[in-house]
């Protein structure tokens, strides 16, 4: 920083973004428990994520209100300005994330003690949450890195997800007759959904990472446009 | 070049000047007709390769750029680095200071106003200044501050017409109705504010084309600094605006476009590093320069 001006508030900044990057992780350690409960149809495990989420929503308030603050003492301007928006946008994806996580351990009850579960599709979820977890770590190296080809490659991470939750569609339709197996395959295809949505949280922190950088937003992928 | 060696009181003086026509240019006067509250086209200042000297100091180096019609541009950059001295060249007040000299043109709606032949009195009257310090003249009442400039030149203006266009600038200024019962006090009596919105209505009493001014609210309170501020966003319907600024956030909230002019180091020109649409250079600055002085980081 040339001329050691506003070091304070420069320090500031830099905390709040390793704060609200630091937020990517919390709902990454969510999601390795939710998964973690959905193999194991681990109950308590599932509340403790629910619980646990106040977390993420602290994290989330204290780091927005300090980010309203800069803007308010601080008249943040160009990269700076940019970067407050952008780590607003990373802070309500996160908050998103956990939230999605939670959705999922809410269900885990619903499928019962000892569900009619079918591993392949348990496996399929457990792969396309493996996926999503790498995702959240390139999200945030990209978001750190300042690296606009890293973020825009979560796009292709993300068609994987993606794929993973279509082939679990599939396997949902020919689950058979059975009532129970169907409401079962029905809950984990919820499931399946919300973890597709952290995917496509990630994707939308990549996007800031591009903002940042060179002021332009523009989605990477338009779900209303898909040829563009 | 004329005048060099004039008082700064008499280049304001002659800033309210109103002869209607600049002869030797030819440039034509706007219409005075325009209603008070609609807006008149006003014209355009272009600079090319302008570079300003003090004697043997180069102060500006190279300044190519527009002053676009109805517009608020304002100059930033630190202190030195020559905005302020490049705002006096656009209406040949620069050239009053002793060995002062302007190289390169300025064009006021193409019409070169260094032009030989060109009277700078007349460039004055067309691009007129309002200063950093509300700088009413004492003696003088609050009307005839107002009038100063048609009593200046005019000659002969009746009282019934000059009543309404002083009515009318003090009105453009947002002063009527604080001064309007006690328009033969002197103008000195009023606060910083009003006397800098009347030096405002003394400016545009004359209905100039450009309005320039140089730090109009660094001797102000916060409440009448944004008064000037709103009163400048509403001047710029009827006339192209130029403003030389310290205050950053000023610049943000009452510009169009910003220009950043930025010095290498002392004792070298200043120099125009960017200029652009304010929201641009306030969010996403071309030069690491502009960031750097934009984000308080200039060192």
């Amino acid at each position: 920083m040339p001329g050691g001006i506003r070091v304070e508030y420069q320090e500031e900044l830099d905390r709040l973004e390793a704060s609200a990057l630091g937020g990517i992780d919390l709902a990454s350690a969510a999601l390795s428990r939710t998964l973690e409960a959905i193999e194991h149809q681990d109950v308590e495990l599932a509340q403790i994520v629910v619980a646990d989420d106040d977390r993420i929503d602290g994290r989330y308030l204290e780091v927005h209100q300090a980010l309203i603050t800069l803007l308010a003492t601080q008249s943040p301007v160009a990269t700076d300005l940019r970067l407050i928006s952008a780590l607003l946008h990373v802070l309500k994806n996160v908050e998103r994330m956990g939230d999605q996580c939670v959705n999922i351990c809410k269900m885990i009850p619903l499928t019962g003690n000892e569900p009619p579960s079918d591993q392949e599709m348990v496996k399929l979820i457990l792969s396309m949450g493996g996926q999503t977890k790498t995702l959240l770590s390139q999200a945030k190296r990209s978001f750190a890195d300042r690296d606009i080809e890293l973020a825009q490659d979560l796009v292709r991470q993300d068609d994987v997800v993606d794929n993973l939750n279509r082939e679990c569609f599939r396997l949902a339709l020919e689950i058979g007759d059975d009532a129970d197996r169907r409401e079962w395959a029905m809950t984990m295809l919820l499931g399946a959904r919300a973890i597709e949505r952290i995917g496509d949280n990630a994707v939308d922190i990549g996007e800031q990472v591009a903002f940042v950088v060179t002021g332009l937003f523009r989605e990477f992928e338009d779900a209303s446009h898909p040829s563009g | 070049m004329g005048a060099i060696g004039a008082t700064r009181a008499e280049a304001e003086a002659e800033v309210g000047k109103t002869e209607m026509k600049v002869t030797t240019t030819g440039t034509q006067p706007t219409p005075t007709a325009a209603p008070a509250t609609g807006g008149r086209p006003a014209k355009t200042l272009e600079t090319r390769g302008v570079d300003l000297f003090y004697g043997d100091f180069h102060a500006v180096e190279d300044v190519t750029m527009t002053v676009e019609p109805n517009k608020v541009t304002a100059l930033i950059g630190s202190s030195g680095c020559g905005k302020t001295t490049f705002l006096r060249s656009l209406n040949r007040m620069h050239e009053l200071t002793p060995g002062a000299r302007v190289e390169g043109e300025i064009a006021l709606d193409g019409q070169d106003i260094y032009e030989r032949g060109v009277d700078p009195v007349q460039v004055r009257r067309l691009v007129g200044m309002v200063f950093q310090s509300p700088n009413p003249f004492p003696t003088m009442s609050i009307y005839d501050n107002v009038a100063a400039g048609l009593n200046l030149n005019a000659g002969r203006v009746k009282k019934t017409e000059k009543d309404a266009i002083v009515e009318r600038s003090l009105r453009g200024a947002h002063l009527w109705n604080e001064v309007k019962d006690r328009l033969d006090k002197p103008g000195s009596g009023l606060s910083g504010g009003q006397q800098q919105r009347l030096c405002i209505a003394r400016a545009i009493a004359v209905e100039p084309e450009v309005l320039l001014m140089d730090e109009p609210c660094s001797a102000l309170d916060p409440v009448a600094t944004l008064a000037i501020e709103d009163l400048i966003g509403e001047l710029k319907s009827k006339f192209t605006i130029a403003i030389v600024t310290h205050n950053m956030q000023q610049a943000s909230r009452a510009s169009d476009i910003t220009a950043f002019f930025n010095l290498e180091q002392t004792g070298k020109p200043g120099r125009l590093v960017e200029i652009g649409p304010t929201e641009k250079i306030f969010t996403s600055p071309a030069q690491q320069a502009t960031e750097d002085y934009v984000s308080g980081r200039f060192g």
